[in-house]
């Protein structure tokens, strides 16, 4: 369970973060839509200490994450997925590579355990003839689907999703939707996914959040969310028009 | 204004470098090592400038062999040539321009592949998977870059002191075993110990000036192109300090 309370963040003058407090239950989807540029990478960034927010506390099951040395750190990021904005794929590793490289550093498997464990999550994201190909080689919407199998490869408690579906064609991006999903039922974990793909939004979330001048200005389920008479919901809704 | 800006920045370029060179040595001797890593670096670097100094480690030494022969001349000394072509490499050119090349080719390189693994979030994500950046980008490569250069400087010394023989022969008739015959005893110890280990410092430099650049780019792809062609600029430079603070304390150390 993520637990935020009260934080703000920001850059220089520019106030990004003005006072965030949310909470995602165990084992739920809580999805954070908001323009672009209004804080939700860094809102992510804070909750795995990328970014250390300037006040507020953030705790995940019960633990103050700022109160963490290092190595506690270090523990915690290992029960945590992170798929990046632009999928952040060691570029110099081929996709083999990339995803067993946290597995050999943080799992005692056998070099047979480890393979057998890439090409299950390879075949989880549909993407098993991409085994060797350098990260130059892929789409952008491989990449994603690699970037995901690299941070579910540990089987994490928690998965943050930023913007998975960002500039991808709209088949492409209900599959991954529906890769979340699917992972959400294998897994079982406790989802924070950021986007402003109203598909992804609708089809994900046990709960919405809407970002807006640095705080949440929407709270609720997706039903709530299509009968809200926020301005900025509405817009986001008819995108889904298009 | 522009040039307080500049100073400025000079300033905290060297405070960051210096804790970097801090964090370095605090990290460099803490297990686990990634060995394996280390040495895949040390072959790139080696594949990388392999030709380059080859092509200039000869030519180093044919040049120098053919200005200081008519200078020999004038006083009847073509006998020291070879000695004298030995000392210039060993002692200063090879070491020196080695670490030059080696600072435009090498550590321009770290800075543009850090610093593109910076702005594409790839050092935040190895953060995340809790593998620590430092440990696995920044300290492989400056071991890489300090082992490598000595390497490096002895092949060029070999290779110059080779182009100092094509020197000779234009002007006199000399066999090649007499030439090193000439060369050997011109040398002692302290011409190239010292020639030596100061390179390690310049592949220090180089390594940890790129890092410390690349890991540190700002965003955008300006950012990557900055931190590669400013590492080039301020390693080279410390190098040419470092080298005249060098050479000063090896003359304390090893009086002729
Ligand atoms: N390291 C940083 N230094 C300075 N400003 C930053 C930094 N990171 C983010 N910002 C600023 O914070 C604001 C929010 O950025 P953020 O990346 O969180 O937006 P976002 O909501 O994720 O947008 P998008 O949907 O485009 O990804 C932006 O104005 C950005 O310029
Ligand atoms: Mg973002």
């Amino acid at each position: 369970m993520i637990k935020v309370e009260n934080l703000y963040k920001r850059f220089g003058n520019h106030v990004v973060l003005n006072g965030v407090n949310f909470s995602v239950p165990e084992g739920t989807t809580t999805v954070v839509l908001g323009r672009s540029g209004i804080g939700k990478s860094v809102l992510l960034k804070c909750i795995v200490r990328l970014i250390e927010p300037d006040e507020g506390k953030i705790f995940i099951n019960g633990i103050d994450v700022s109160e963490l040395s290092i190595r506690e750190l270090n523990e915690l990021r290992k029960d945590i997925g992170f798929l990046f904005q632009s999928a952040a794929l060691y570029d110099s590793m081929t996709v083999k590579e990339n995803l067993e490289f946290p597995l050999i550093r943080h799992t005692e498997l056998s070099e047979e355990e480890i393979d057998l464990r890439v090409k299950e999550m390879l075949r989880l994201v549909g993407l098993s003839e991409a085994i060797d190909k350098m990260p130059s080689e892929l789409s952008g919407g491989m990449k994603k689907r690699i970037g995901l199998a690299r941070s579910l490869i540990l089987h994490p408690k928690i998965m943050l999703y930023d913007e998975p579906t960002t500039g991808l064609d709209p088949v492409t991006s209900k599959e991954i939707a529906k890769l979340i999903i699917q992972m959400q039922e294998k897994f079982k974990m406790t989802n924070i996914v950021v986007t402003h793909d109203m598909v992804v939004a609708l089809s994900t979330a046990d709960r919405i959040l809407l970002l807006e001048n640095g705080k949440f200005i929407f709270d609720g389920t997706p039903e709530e969310l299509i009968k809200s008479e926020i301005e900025i919901a509405q817009k986001f809704l008819s995108t889904t028009l298009d | 204004m522009k040039l307080t800006e500049n100073i400025n920045n000079f300033f905290s370029t060297i405070g960051g470098l210096t804790n970097f060179t801090i964090r370095f040595f605090i990290e460099v001797f803490r297990p686990p090592y990634e060995i394996s890593e280390i040495r895949k670096h040390m072959d790139e670097l080696g594949v990388k400038t392999f030709s380059i100094v080859s092509i200039t480690g000869f030519i180093i030494g044919l040049v120098i062999g053919m200005q200081t022969q008519p200078v020999l001349a004038r006083f009847g000394a073509e006998m020291f040539l070879p000695g004298m072509i030995a000392l210039s490499v060993i002692r200063e050119l090879g070491p020196v321009l080695t670490a030059l090349i080696f600072a435009g080719r090498v550590g321009s390189g770290i800075g543009a592949e850090l610093g593109s693994m910076r702005v594409t979030e790839q050092i935040d994500a190895m953060e995340v998977s809790a593998v620590d950046p430092f440990r696995f980008l920044v300290v492989t490569r400056v071991v890489a870059t300090t082992l490598m250069l000595p390497l490096l400087t002895i092949y060029v010394d070999f290779i110059a002191i080779l182009g100092g023989y094509v020197a000779v022969i234009i002007t006199q008739n000399m066999t090649f075993s007499y030439y090193i015959q000439l060369v050997l005893d011109a040398i002692r110890f302290s011409d190239i110990i010292p020639g030596v280990s100061k390179t390690f410092v310049f592949g220090f430099v180089v390594g940890i000036v790129g890092s410390y650049l690349g890991f540190n780019a700002k965003k955008g792809t300006e950012g990557v192109g900055k931190a590669s062609t400013t590492s080039v600029v301020i390693s080279s430079l410390l190098i040419l300090l470092i080298d005249a603070v060098l050479v000063r304390l090896t003359l304390i150390i090893f009086p002729d």
